[in-house]
């Protein structure tokens, strides 16, 4: 039964869990609620609260309401695949979780997420700097999800896993800009604004060099077996 | 801080809620007066009546300056000195009549007055229906525009029961033009709860860059500056129109550093032009946003 085999598969991988790995995965369950919390204050559908208090002007534009709200509402959904999807036991264990929760992020993140990111993009606060800098996330983080969909599917599993880290990489910037804007607020009190273009690229930029350090000190370790 | 704002907020709307506040002090003192001079009386009284409206005319005006604590209790959380202003709006023969604007509180007074050397020498009672009402002396001398003396308070538990002040003569008058003294960079924002001493949020000189009484605000021009900044270029608006500031960290820097600051109302609402209630509106979503997420895991 397949049903059966899904569950023991996801337990069996829990168990294998070290302490490193807990702790890293309870540190992104608590950010996952703080993203959660986030998500909430838009439900039910609210367009004078939080962040859109200050982006008023632009919701008389129907194509930024609604990209936005897709936004809000779809993002989150990507957040659960980075329990599932890093787990080798669970890959090898209950590959069905692998699939179904891949395919989801994949979807979400190549026909909602990504496109209304780009959307928001256009109108982001802080001008041409940090337009760019959220256009070009949303565009390199589909074309990641795009490529580490097809790898997939053609049975290519080392690009698939490569593509999927960078993917993933980027879609943690919703939760690294805002831990860096925490950051630097705390330490140098900038302006508002400033804070907010810095963090616009330090968000992703930082996360795909590490991604590409995670793939290639993969490849080194691989090459020196 | 967030609590700040609202707080201050609602003293906006409490201070609303009384109507004799709504008046424009230069332009109809006496609509706040108990006793109207102008008032056709009876023929009997007739006489009497010339004479009073003819009682001191030179002395009706508004009187401003340092309101200081003289005596209080040292252990209390009291302000040293408030701007007050006081204006004295008209006479009959036996009684004076007036009323003082300070901290957000305006309270009219009345009582007796007699020609001293320097001047009217006048004893002003408040109703005595508010906590932190009071009996102000004082002597005014309208030649050399000034009005001197002391207030008592009527409830000797206040943390402040008597209070001195020299006010000089003073005419107010909505300018759009007055800008922020530099002044004003030298002082903390007044924090109730500051965590940490000596942790104290400074203005820049963002707070000079606009007027938001004179030129529209764009979201571009606030959204890059300091909430502090753009809570004190906002509260500037209701300053020059003589906003009296319930609010001690408003209070704070336009009593002590703003010299054209006059307060003369509560409820300054009717006032301000349309102009100012745009740029009021974007600073304050600015504001708002800022006292929530500057620090805090989000946008």
């Amino acid at each position: 039964m397949p049903e059966q085999r899904l569950g023991t598969g996801l337990f069996t991988a829990l168990r294998q869990i070290n302490y490193g790995e807990g702790a890293l995965l309870l540190a992104y369950a608590w950010f996952c609620w703080l993203m959660w919390e986030i998500t909430r204050q838009y439900i039910p559908w609210n367009d004078d609260v939080a962040f859109l208090r200050i982006k008023q002007e632009y919701m008389g534009l129907a194509y930024y309401r609604q990209a936005f709200f897709v936004h809000v509402y779809a993002s989150i959904i990507c957040l659960p695949a980075g329990f599932t999807q890093f787990s080798p036991g669970l890959l090898k264990r209950a590959p069905r979780w692998h699939r179904v929760s891949g395919r989801i992020y994949a979807f979400v993140a190549v026909f909602l997420a990504g496109p209304s990111g780009f959307v928001i993009g256009l109108h982001a606060n802080g001008g041409p700097t940090s337009q760019l800098a959220f256009c070009l996330l949303a565009i390199l983080w589909v074309y990641c999800t795009l490529k580490g969909w097809h790898t997939a599917r053609k049975g290519d599993i080392k690009a698939h896993r490569n593509w999927m880290i960078r993917s993933f990489a980027l879609a943690l910037s919703a939760i690294t800009l805002r831990a860096w804007k925490v950051g630097l607020v705390a330490a140098f009190h900038p302006r508002p604004m400033d804070v907010y273009r810095i963090v616009a690229w330090l968000g992703w930029v930082l996360n795909l060099l590490i991604a590409e350090w995670i793939i290639r000190r993969r490849v080194f370790i691989n090459a020196n077996k | 801080m967030l609590t700040l704002v609202l707080l201050f907020g609602l003293a906006l709307l409490t201070a609303c809620g009384s109507p004799a506040s709504s008046s424009d002090p230069n332009s109809d003192a006496s609509a706040i007066t108990p006793f109207d001079t102008l008032a056709p009386l009876p023929p009997e009284r007739k006489k009497e009546s010339t004479a009073a409206t003819r009682v001191h005319p030179e002395a009706i005006g508004s009187y401003a300056g340092a309101f200081e604590a003289a005596e209080y209790d040292e252990n209390a959380d009291f302000v040293y000195a408030n701007k007050i202003t006081i204006f004295i709006d008209s006479f009959n023969v036996t009684t004076a009549f007036g009323h003082s604007v300070v901290a957000g509180n305006l309270r009219s007074f009345s009582g007796p007055y007699k020609e001293v050397k320097e001047g009217l020498e006048i004893t002003g009672k408040e109703p005595g229906d508010d906590r932190y009402d009071g009996v102000f002396t004082f002597v005014l001398n309208s030649e050399a525009g000034l009005l001197k003396g002391t207030w008592k308070a009527n409830n000797n538990k206040l943390p402040v029961t008597g209070r001195t002040y020299e006010l000089k003569y003073r005419r107010f008058a909505y300018n759009p033009n007055l800008d922020l003294p530099e002044d004003v960079l030298w002082d903390a924002l007044y924090e109730k709860h500051a965590e940490y001493a000596g942790e104290g949020e400074f203005l820049t000189q963002d707070v000079f860059k606009y007027n938001p009484s004179k030129e529209a605000l764009t979201r571009q021009q606030v959204e890059n500056m300091y909430k502090g900044d753009l809570e004190v270029m906002r509260n500037a608006i209701y300053a020059r129109h003589g906003y009296s500031f319930k609010n001690r960290k408003m209070r704070f820097i336009f009593d002590r550093y703003v010299e054209w600051y006059m307060p003369v109302s509560t409820d300054i609402r009717g006032d301000l032009t349309p102009l100012e209630k745009k740029n009021i509106d974007l600073m304050k979503r600015y504001e708002e946003h800022a006292d929530r997420y500057y620090d805090v895991f989000g946008r």
